[in-house]
C-alpha cells in the first residue's frame, strides 16, 4: 500500500513539469505581447523593448523554461507582469476562496447526489425516481452561467434572501454553490442509481435479503459500499470539473477565485501570473486525481497491484 | 430508439425550463413596485452595510473588473484610476467642465517657451503624516521617467526633461521644447500624480498595495478581485470629503451589478447595461448621469494600398454607412453620432460632422467615378476583372458591441456594392498587428481615448506620418506633410487660441481625406441611486471623484 501511494505521488512530477512547458509554449505560439498591452497606446519600440529586457521576455522559451523551473524549486513564481506583485501573494489572496467554493459545490453534490440516488434506485421506475431523473436531467443540462442569473434574480433580487456578489460570510456562499454544483448532484445521482441497481441485481444482496437483514443494512452495508467505486471515480472527476466551472460561477457571482484571475491573466498575456495560476491548478487537480486512486486501493485491495 | 427518446426527454426539459423562466419573470414584475415603496431597499436585504445618518455613510460602487494596482507608476487602467483620483492629487486637475483648476498648485505660470513654474500650496500633508514639498514633485515625475525602471505612463512624460526645485513650495517643470499641452499632462494622475516619497521608501515594489497620496481619502485595505476600501482623510488640506469610506467592489457580470444597485447593495454602477438604462431613467429611485466621453470609435482604413489607397472609395465608406441605425439598434443609444476624429469635449474639436453624412447615392457615385462598376451582375461592384472587396478586422468585447457593429457595416457595404470580410481577432491579437508596419486587412475596428483631453494626445500618434507602425499608431501609413505641419505647430504652441484653430484645420483635412470611418462618439454613463448628491461625471473615464459626494439620508 505505501509503496503505491508513493509511486503515484512519484507520478505526479512528470505530469507537473509537462503542465508548466505546454503553458509555456501555447504563451509563446499565441500572438501579443504582454509588454505592448501593458504600456498602452502611447508607448515607443525601445521602451516597449527596454521593458521586455527588463521582465526577461527577450530569452529563448528554453532559458526562461529552466530558469522558471529553478526559481519554482525554490518556492519562487516570479511577479506578475500586470500587478507587479508576486505570483505567490495574488494566488494566495484568491485561492483559498476558489477551494471553499469547489468544497462547498463538492459537499452538495455528494450529499444530495447520493441520497437522491439512493431514493431513485430503491423504487426504480416510481414517482420518486422519476421526480429525480428529471431534475437530474435539468441540472445536468442548464448551463452554469444562465441557472446563476435566475438564481440571483429569484433569490437575490426577488426575495432578498441572500447577497447579488462578493464574498464575506456563507449568505454569499449559498448560491454561487448551487450553481456550481448542480451539474454535479446530477451526475452524482445518475451514477448511483445505475451502481445501486447493478448490484441489487447481485446474488450476495438475494442472500442478504433472505436471511431476513433489514432494508437499511442491506442496502448501506452490501449496496451501496460495493456501489461507491464507481460513485467515486465520478466524484473525483467532478472536483476537477467544479474548479474548472469555478471560472464562470465567480464571474456570475462576483466570487474572487482563482478562476477570474486566469481569465484576467490571458487577456493581460501575463504569462508568469498565468504560469503560476496554471500551476497550482494543475496541481490541485493532479493531487486530487492520486487522491481518488489511492482510495480504490483502499476500497479495492486488487488495484493495488497497478 | 433509446437516443431519440432521451432527445425527446432534453426538449421536454427545456419546454420546462423555459415555461419556469417565463413564471420566474412575471412574477417578479411587480417587485419594482414594493421596492420603490419602501424607499431604502438597502436596509431589508443587507443589514451588514454600515448607514448612519449622523456621519458621512459609506458609499459602495460596483464596477466590472479591478484596479491592476494603486501606484501612478503601475497602473494605467481606468478600474485603478478611479481609484487613485481620490488617493493621489496632481498640481493641476483638469475638471469635469475640462477647465484647468489648481490642486496641489496654487497657481502657474510659464516663465519661458520651455519653462513652467508651479506655486505650491503649503500645509498639505500626506496621508502618512509626512508634508508635501517641491520635493515630492520631483520625486514623483522622476520615478516615473527612471530610464532604467520607467512607469508604464512614461511615454506621456516624454517632453518634461527636468524638474528642477527652486524652493520648497515652489518648481519648475521644463520640456524639451515649447508644448502646448503640459497641464494636461500635469493632470493625468496615472503619470504625475504626487506620491508620498516616505511611503515609497517604505514599501518599495509593494507601494502598489500600500498606496499614501494627499486625496481627501486614503487607503484602507484591498482584497484582490473582491473590494477596495478607502476612508476619509481627516487632515485633508481642502474641503474633507462628506462620505466616511467607500468600497470599490467587483461585480464582472453586467446584470449582477445591475442586480446589486436594485437590491441597495450597491448605490453606484460603473459600466451599466445599456439597454436597460430607459428603466433607470424612468426609476425616481435612481440617477442615470452621462455625457459625450473621449472616445471615438472608428474602423481604420489601409490608406497605402489599393483599392483604399482611392480617397474616393474611402469617401464612399464613409458616405454608405447610416450611423443613425447602429446607434439606434445597436449600440442602444451608448453613444453620439461622430462629429470629428475626436470628441467634443477634448481641446481642439470643431464640427466636421458633413463629411460623415449618410448619403448612399453620392457614396454610389463616387465609387462610379473611381471605376467600381457592377459590371457581371453578381451584386458586388469590379474594376479590371477584381471584385471591390475588404478585409475587416475587428476585436469581440474590446468596445460596446464592436463586432455587431462591423457586421452592420458588412451589412451597409454589402448593399452598396462592397464586399467586406469581417474577421473577429482576440484583441491581443488585433493590438499586435497594429504595431507592425503593413497591417495586413484593409479595415480595422479602433477605439481611440484622448485622455489627456487635448487633441495633441491623438492627431501626431495616430495620423502623423512619423507614426507609421513601428513608431507609432498610424496603421493607415496616412501620410500628409501639411497635416503633419499643423499637427507639430500646434503641438508647440502655447497660445491656446492659435493651438485651437490649428487642430480644427488638421482636422477638416482629416475627414476631407477621409482615413477612417468614424462609427460612434462615445457615451460616459454611471447610475447611481437617487440618493447619491453631488456628484458630476467626467468626460474622461479615468477620475471620479468623491470628495464632494454624499448620501441624502
Amino acid at each position: 500500500m505505501t509503496r503505491y501511494v508513493v509511486a503515484r505521488l512519484l507520478g505526479m512530477i512528470p505530469v507537473l513539469l509537462g503542465i508548466v512547458f505546454v503553458t509555456m509554449l501555447t504563451l509563446d505560439l499565441i500572438p501579443g505581447d504582454p509588454v505592448a498591452l501593458m504600456l498602452g497606446d502611447n508607448a515607443r519600440p525601445e521602451e516597449v523593448a527596454a521593458l521586455r529586457a527588463k521582465l526577461g521576455l527577450d530569452q529563448p522559451l528554453a532559458v526562461r523554461y529552466v530558469r522558471y523551473l529553478g526559481n519554482v524549486l525554490q518556492g519562487d513564481l516570479g511577479r506578475s507582469i500586470l500587478s507587479n506583485r508576486p505570483v505567490l501573494d495574488e494566488i494566495a489572496d484568491v485561492w483559498p476562496k476558489t477551494l471553499q467554493l469547489t468544497v462547498a459545490a463538492m459537499v452538495l453534490a455528494v450529499l444530495l447526489g447520493l441520497t437522491t440516488g439512493v431514493i431513485s434506485a430503491v423504487r426504480p421506475g416510481g414517482l420518486l425516481d422519476a421526480l429525480v431523473r428529471l431534475l437530474a436531467l435539468i441540472g445536468l443540462s442548464m448551463p452554469v452561467f444562465w441557472l446563476g442569473l435566475v438564481l440571483l434574480y429569484v433569490f437575490a433580487y426577488y426575495f432578498r434572501l441572500f447577497p447579488v456578489g462578493g464574498s464575506g460570510t456563507w449568505r454569499h456562499l449559498v448560491l454561487p454553490s448551487i450553481a456550481l454544483a448542480a451539474p454535479s448532484i446530477a451526475i452524482v445521482s445518475r451514477m448511483t442509481r445505475s451502481s445501486m441497481l447493478e448490484i441489487l441485481r447481485e446474488d450476495y444482496v438475494r442472500t442478504a435479503w433472505a436471511k431476513g437483514l433489514g432494508e437499511r443494512l442491506v442496502l448501506v452495508r452490501h449496496v451501496l459500499r460495493n456501489a461507491l467505486i464507481p460513485i467515486i471515480t465520478v466524484i473525483g472527476l467532478q472536483f476537477g470539473q467544479l474548479m474548472g466551472g469555478a471560472v464562470l460561477t465567480e464571474t456570475v457571482f462576483a466570487w474572487p477565485g482563482l478562476g477570474r484571475l486566469i481569465v484576467l491573466a490571458i487577456f493581460a498575456r501575463d504569462y508568469i501570473l498565468l504560469q503560476g495560476s496554471v500551476l497550482v491548478f494543475a496541481l490541485s487537480f493532479v493531487v486530487i486525481n492520486a487522491a481518488v486512486d489511492i482510495s480504490y486501493a483502499y476500497l479495492d485491495p486488487r488495484t493495488r497491484s497497478l | 430508439m433509446k437516443s431519440q427518446q432521451s432527445n425527446r426527454l432534453r426538449s421536454l426539459s427545456i419546454a420546462l425550463l423555459l415555461l419556469a423562466a417565463l413564471v420566474m419573470s412575471a412574477c417578479a414584475a411587480p417587485a419594482q413596485a414594493p421596492a420603490g415603496e419602501t424607499g431604502a431597499p438597502a436596509e431589508a436585504a443587507q443589514p451588514a452595510a454600515p448607514a448612519e445618518a449622523a456621519t458621512g455613510g459609506t458609499l459602495i460602487i460596483a464596477r466590472p473588473t479591478d484596479a491592476v494596482g494603486l501606484d501612478p507608476k503601475v497602473e494605467t487602467t481606468s478600474p485603478g484610476n478611479w481609484v487613485m483620483s481620490n488617493i493621489y492629487e496632481n498640481l493641476v486637475k483638469l475638471d469635469t467642465d475640462m477647465t484647468f483648476k489648481p490642486a496641489l498648485a496654487e497657481r502657474w505660470e510659464q516663465l519661458e517657451p520651455t519653462r513652467w513654474r508651479f506655486y505650491l500650496r503649503q500645509g498639505v500633508k500626506f496621508h502618512d503624516g509626512t508634508d508635501f514639498t517641491a520635493d515630492a514633485v520631483k520625486f514623483s515625475i522622476e520615478r516615473i521617467k527612471n530610464p532604467d525602471d520607467p512607469g508604464r505612463s512614461a511615454s506621456n512624460l516624454r517632453p518634461i526633461v527636468a524638474v528642477e526645485v527652486v524652493d520648497d513650495y515652489t518648481v519648475d517643470i521644463v520640456t524639451d521644447g515649447p508644448y502646448g499641452p503640459l497641464l494636461n499632462i500635469m493632470s493625468l494622475v496615472y503619470a504625475t500624480g504626487i506620491v508620498s516619497p516616505a511611503a515609497v521608501e517604505q514599501y518599495g515594489e509593494d507601494f502598489t498595495r500600500n498606496p499614501v497620496g494627499t486625496g481627501p481619502f486614503k487607503f484602507v485595505e484591498w482584497k484582490t478581485n473582491d473590494q477596495i476600501v478607502i476612508e476619509r482623510f481627516d487632515d485633508y488640506w481642502g474641503e474633507k470629503a462628506k462620505l466616511d469610506r467607500v468600497i470599490y467592489r467587483v461585480v464582472p457580470e453586467e446584470s449582477a451589478r445591475m442586480l446589486a444597485l436594485d437590491t441597495g447593495e450597491v448605490q453606484m454602477v460603473m459600466a451599466p447595461a445599456p439597454s436597460q438604462l430607459d428603466i433607470y431613467r424612468d426609476d425616481p429611485n435612481f440617477t442615470v448621469h452621462e455625457t459625450p466621453g473621449v472616445r471615438v470609435i472608428f474602423f481604420g482604413m489601409m490608406t497605402a494600398r489599393a483599392p483604399l489607397d482611392d480617397v474616393r472609395v474611402r469617401q464612399a465608406l464613409n458616405y454608405g454607412f447610416d450611423r443613425q441605425a447602429v446607434l439606434d439598434n445597436i449600440v442602444e443609444g451608448a453613444g453620439y453620432l461622430p462629429t470629428a476624429y475626436i470628441s467634443p469635449p477634448v481641446f481642439g474639436w470643431t464640427d466636421t460632422s458633413e463629411y460623415f453624412a449618410y448619403d448612399p447615392e453620392k457614396a454610389a457615385s463616387l465609387l462610379e467615378e473611381a471605376g467600381w462598376v457592377d459590371t457581371d451582375g453578381d451584386g458586388i461592384r469590379d474594376k479590371d476583372g477584381q471584385p471591390l472587396s475588404l478585409l475587416h478586422y475587428s476585436p469581440r468585447g474590446r468596445y460596446l458591441k464592436d463586432a455587431e457593429v462591423g457586421e452592420a457595416f458588412q451589412a451597409a457595404m454589402r448593399e452598396l456594392g462592397v464586399d467586406v470580410k469581417l474577421e473577429i481577432l482576440e484583441w491581443g491579437t488585433l493590438f499586435e498587428q497594429l504595431r507592425q508596419p503593413n497591417f495586413p486587412a484593409d479595415l480595422f475596428t479602433l477605439g481611440w481615448s484622448t485622455a489627456t483631453g487635448d487633441a495633441d494626445y491623438t492627431l501626431g500618434p495616430l495620423f502623423g506620418s512619423n507614426s507609421i507602425p513601428p513608431a507609432g499608431w498610424n496603421s493607415f501609413e496616412y501620410k500628409n506633410p501639411t497635416f503633419d505641419e499643423l499637427v507639430a505647430k500646434a503641438g508647440t504652441s502655447t497660445d491656446q487660441e492659435e493651438r485651437a484653430q490649428l487642430y480644427a484645420e488638421a482636422l477638416k483635412i482629416l475627414a476631407a481625406d477621409a482615413v477612417v470611418v468614424p462609427v460612434f462618439n462615445t457615451k460616459e454613463t454611471i447610475v447611481t441611486s437617487a440618493n447619491v448628491q453631488g456628484f458630476a461625471i467626467h468626460p474622461i473615464d479615468y477620475y471620479l471623484w468623491l470628495g464632494e459626494v454624499s448620501l441624502a439620508q
